[in-house]
């Protein structure tokens, strides 16, 4: 959709100054895949970033949009595509909103530049991403994925859907965030929101719908599928496996 | 200004605006292409909702007007629109700059291409999913979340043994008495200690 007001221009030159910082968090993986990234979030542009195990996604720069990184070779071969389309649809179950960045290969020393024989196969998992309402981004290293990064955390901002509460809960604290963690399809990003915005388990559980969405900052339809899920009246015959009969 | 009332593209056909006749991407969607007069914007329609805004090395090095171009088709425009951009040696240096603005301000797909050739070949792909979308056959689409539904008893069991001193089976001894995790959070500490003993109904209660 269109994005009305200013020109990011205008506020990028000093998003560091002004108030708390933005807020991106880095799954622990990006540590040794994307260090540069990461480095240049924190150094060039002052993000804070907060690496944790997210698991599904590379990077949640707010509260609906999860950023995968991917290296333009994975595009390119066949035998990546079912988990590439795993992965997605992963995030599509806990995220509004999805980008992939697609990053040019980084050229070993030694190597002369990898020349791109672009493929129909390539072309077809473009195709198949647009059509799918997956944002793309294109960059040529790991500095500019870093600046995509920020542009798209800035915009976020600005349509108030940024990170802006505690990343690191500790003790007790922790120990709920890994409850939440545990529920299907709610994001790192809502685990945390549910954390910061509720006092207990119990007053998550005794929530409406709409009180999820605006303490989760979740859509309608997430909300109520955790809503769903607090609710759900467990019957064990469902279980997959059949448990060992327990002496009472 | 973007096209006079809808456009009706035939199947798996492209309709392509008069000025790339005889061009390199012509030539080589020959068969699929159907031209028209009129198109204004839009380059290339590829069904009733989606259009192509091709992007040219020479548009991007004579300077903005191709910028115009693209934010008077948004505003006018409820179309569906994908950019193609040729991104060559002499136009790389503009891309970042394409891209805030395509894709992050104007909200509208780019796509880079190194030349017209690959632009045809990424028509041809952009086609045949458009068809499948126009077709509802949509479940080959690799990336839509198909929706099936799934069991949430493992998930409740799950996270119910997040629970500080809950293992699994005491979250089934839990899950089994009180039926679900808002139940459960519902309960007086004396119903608890009926299921799990003092200790862990103590525990459960403060958590």
């Amino acid at each position: 959709e269109r994005i009305p007001g200013p020109s990011l221009a205008g506020i990028s030159r000093g998003p560091v100054d002004q108030g708390p910082s933005l807020c991106v968090l880095a799954d622990s993986r990006e540590i040794c895949s994307g260090p540069e990234v990461i480095s240049c979030l924190r150094a060039e542009h002052g993000l804070r970033v907060q690496v944790c195990p997210l698991g599904s996604s590379d990077y949640i720069v707010s509260n609906r949009l999860a950023v995968d990184r991917l290296l333009q070779s994975e595009l390119q071969s066949p035998g990546n595509r079912n988990r590439l389309s795993q992965r997605l649809r992963r995030l599509q179950g806990s995220f509004e909103r999805i980008c992939v960045i697609v990053e040019t290969d980084r050229v070993r020393p030694g190597e002369t530049s990898r020349f791109f024989q672009r493929t129909q196969h390539y072309d077809g998992v473009l195709s198949a991403l647009v059509q799918a309402g997956i944002r793309i981004l294109f960059s040529s290293r790991q500095e500019e994925t870093a600046a995509l990064l920020k542009d798209l955390a800035l915009v976020e901002h600005r349509k108030g859907a940024a990170i802006q509460v505690p990343t690191e809960p500790e003790g007790h604290r922790r120990d709920i965030l890994n409850l939440y963690l545990s529920i299907p399809n709610l994001s790192y990003g809502a685990a945390l929101n549910l954390c910061h915005s509720f006092g207990s388990v119990a007053a998550v559980a005794n929530s409406s719908v709409p009180a999820l969405a605006e303490g989760a900052r979740l859509s309608r339809p997430q909300a109520e599928e955790l809503h769903r899920f607090l609710h759900h009246d467990f019957d064990l015959q469902l279980l997959p496996q059949p448990l060992p009969a327990k002496g009472k | 200004p973007v096209t006079a009332g809808s456009i009706v593209v035939p199947y798996g056909h492209v309709i392509g605006n008069e000025k790339w006749r005889g061009s390199e991407v012509a030539q080589r969607l020959q068969g699929k292409l159907i031209f028209e007069d009129g198109l204004g914007l839009v380059d290339f329609h590829l069904s009733n909702r989606t259009c192509i805004l091709l992007i040219s090395e020479a548009d991007l090095v004579a300077g903005d007007e191709f910028k115009r171009r693209l934010v008077r088709f948004r505003n006018a425009s409820s179309l569906r629109g994908i950019v193609i951009v040729e991104k060559t040696q002499i136009s790389d240096q503009y891309y970042l700059g394409i891209q805030k603005l395509v894709v992050l301000e104007l909200g509208m797909v780019l796509l880079p291409v190194a030349n017209q050739g690959e632009a045809s070949q990424l028509i041809i792909q952009l086609v045949s999913f458009s068809v499948r979308e126009q077709s509802r056959d949509r479940g080959t689409n690799p990336f839509l979340c198909k929706q099936h539904a799934q069991l949430a008893e493992p998930a409740v069991l799950q996270t119910v043994q997040q629970i500080p001193g809950v293992g699994k089976t005491k979250a089934l001894l839990l899950l089994q008495q009180f039926g679900s995790i808002h139940q459960l959070c519902n309960v007086s500490i004396n119903e608890l200690e009926e299921v799990v003993g003092q200790t862990v109904a103590q525990q459960i209660y403060t958590f």
